[in-house]
């Protein structure tokens, strides 16, 4: 399939991981892709991994893939982001680089994957209370949940109702609410999902 | 099938086995074949489904064999998901988190009974509390393994800060922001040759709006053996000398030898350093030879005075080593001498300089 690249076993898991890293960038092939992308969002999950992953940029890489045309890039790229993301370090990160608004569009994917990443990962960046960061807890983001809080998936509706409940002052919900009552939102729901009526 | 899932103990999407993927790079590929997929905390649950169980009564085996791994809180048939011809489903709801994932890891594809099960998460069964939960459990584990390993490297930088390493770390530390900042400037961030990542790791990811801000964390470790791979507590450390090996730091080069406190070597590190006991030895043992030779060669006299310890007295004093396998050798290398002692008394006589020379060097320190 992809060229193998030489990697001597004494390298160890840096070198394992900028080998996946050199394979993401180099490769032609979607399905190296994904596997390379799903391994990285994988090692993610474990905080033992976090120096080298920062050391590799794959933060950066998780974020780029977040614009991706193929879904599958985009559910394991925010799956990663989701996984490394409560950690400080991490969260500054991409907060400071701007890894915001990307997450927040995840939120209008068909996948129900990549929706359910991006609210966790919302949550993960934001600080109890409102404090963190203001584009975090907008009024498109809560209106977003507000719907979501409604949904018939019972993993998306709960997530969104902790959201609401931990993540947003009692006005904005209200707020929101009263807005929804009035304008066309912009955030579909994923596909999974039949149409809910407010 | 995910248009059925909006009734609780529906198909959902995330139950389906995907196929496994065989198309993998060969270095990347695991000890088992597995499906391409990522698993997040919003995907892994307490609540385990176990599709493929033959019916044939034996819901108190399937349990019995699940509670290994943890206590589990609940489980019961699910009567109305679809299920193959004479197979059965179950949810069982585990007491904690890790057991189920456990559970997951060992249980699925395990044979049971004839048939071959199929474990997956059902964290659509969970309530908003159990949710919260689970989040923040993962939230507070990140924060006390990050912790402790800043605590740990604290604390061995303070090791090391001790052994005479302080200046050379609060230049690496510097080098590494300057060089983070010549990252962000430079499109290619290769064009200082004596920072590590441009020798060691051009390959890092670079995108348009890459800012590096691992410099400030590079004292952050990653020397928790929790995984348990080949990667172990001296890593962090190790990766620094590594880079600093790479930076030509001469000076520093010498005294960055692998502190006492470190008692393991990481495999890159093993790469620029190993060389197998024998060839030391060997190496050691023709370096005597020819100082020896050299030292003969300037000397008037070669009176047994020259000689550290007569090749003629009887018996060798056994030295131990602290060392089981050198001392195997020690030993070997004695009782092959005393044969050929009593055999051929002349050629020896180097042989036995050497093993007394070796004895009286100081204590190899092992690799």
């Amino acid at each position: 399939m992809a060229q193998k690249p030489k990697v001597d076993p004494h390298v160890g898991r840096l070198g394992y991981l900028q080998a996946l890293v050199t394979e993401f960038q180099e490769t032609e092939s979607e399905d190296a892709k994904e596997q390379v992308l799903a391994n990285l969002a994988n090692f993610a999950y474990d905080p033992s991994n976090y120096q080298y992953l920062r050391q590799l940029q794959v933060l950066d890489l998780f974020l780029d893939s977040l614009s991706e045309e193929n879904e599958t890039l985009v559910e394991f790229a925010i799956g990663g982001l989701c996984n490394l993301c409560s950690d400080k370090a991490n969260k500054e990160h991409i907060l400071q680089t701007g890894g915001v608004p990307l997450i927040i569009n995840c939120l209008s994917s068909p996948n129900e994957e990549t929706v359910l990443s991006a609210v966790t990962t919302i949550m993960y960046l934001s600080s109890p209370g409102s404090g963190s960061h203001p584009e975090l807890t907008a009024m498109p983001v809560v209106q977003c949940m507000l719907r979501f809080s409604l949904s018939a998936n019972t993993r998306l509706r709960n997530l969104a109702q902790i959201f609401l409940e931990e993540f947003c002052s009692p006005s904005q919900v209200a707020e929101a609410r009263s807005w929804r009552a009035h304008s066309a939102l912009g955030i579909p729901l994923p596909k999974t999902e039949a149409p809910q009526q407010p | 099938m995910a248009s059925n899932g909006r009734e609780l103990g529906g198909v959902f999407d995330h139950h389906v086995q995907r196929a496994v993927c065989d198309t993998r790079a060969k270095y990347r590929e695991g000890r088992r074949p597995r499906a391409v997929k990522v698993y997040t905390i919003n995907l892994e649950s307490r609540y385990l489904l176990i599709q493929g169980v033959p019916a044939v009564g034996a819901m108190k085996e399937l349990v019995a064999r699940f509670a290994l791994y943890g206590a589990i809180e609940q489980y019961n048939a699910l009567d109305e998901y679809p299920a193959e011809d004479f197979t059965e489903v179950y949810l069982i709801k585990f007491m904690n988190l890790q057991s189920a994932r456990t559970a997951k890891r060992k249980m699925d594809e395990q044979s049971f009974f004839g048939g071959l099960l199929h474990v997956c998460y059902a964290p659509e069964f969970e309530t908003v509390e159990e949710t919260r939960k689970k989040l923040q459990e993962r939230k507070a584990y990140i924060a006390r393994t990050t912790k402790n390993k800043d605590h740990y490297m604290t604390q061995k930088k303070l090791v090391t800060e001790h052994k005479n390493t302080k200046n050379f770390r609060q230049d690496f530390h510097s080098e590494t922001s300057g060089f983070c900042a010549a990252a962000v400037n430079t499109s290619t961030g290769n064009s200082d040759p004596c920072f590590p990542y441009s020798c060691e790791l051009p390959l890092c990811y670079f995108s348009s709006k890459c800012t590096c801000s691992s410099g400030e964390h590079v004292d952050r470790a990653s020397n928790s053996s929790q995984d348990g791979r080949n990667h172990d507590e001296t890593g962090e450390h190790c990766n620094h000398k590594d880079s600093l090996q790479k930076m030509q730091i001469k000076t520093l080069k010498n005294s960055v030898a692998c502190p006492g406190a470190q008692k393991a070597i990481t495999p890159s590190e093993a790469v620029d350093r190993f060389m197998p006991r024998t060839t030391q030895l060997q190496e050691r043992k023709r370096r005597r030879q020819d100082d020896r030779k050299l030292g003969t060669f300037f000397e008037t006299s070669t009176s047994s005075n020259e000689v550290v310890i007569g090749p003629l007295l009887p018996d060798i004093p056994k030295v131990d080593m602290h060392d089981d396998s050198l001392n195997t050798t020690a030993d070997l290398i004695r009782k092959k001498l005393k044969e050929v002692i009593s055999s051929v008394p002349e050629p020896p006589e180097d042989k036995l300089e050497d093993m007394h020379t070796s004895h009286s060097v100081k204590q190899r320190r092992r690799i």
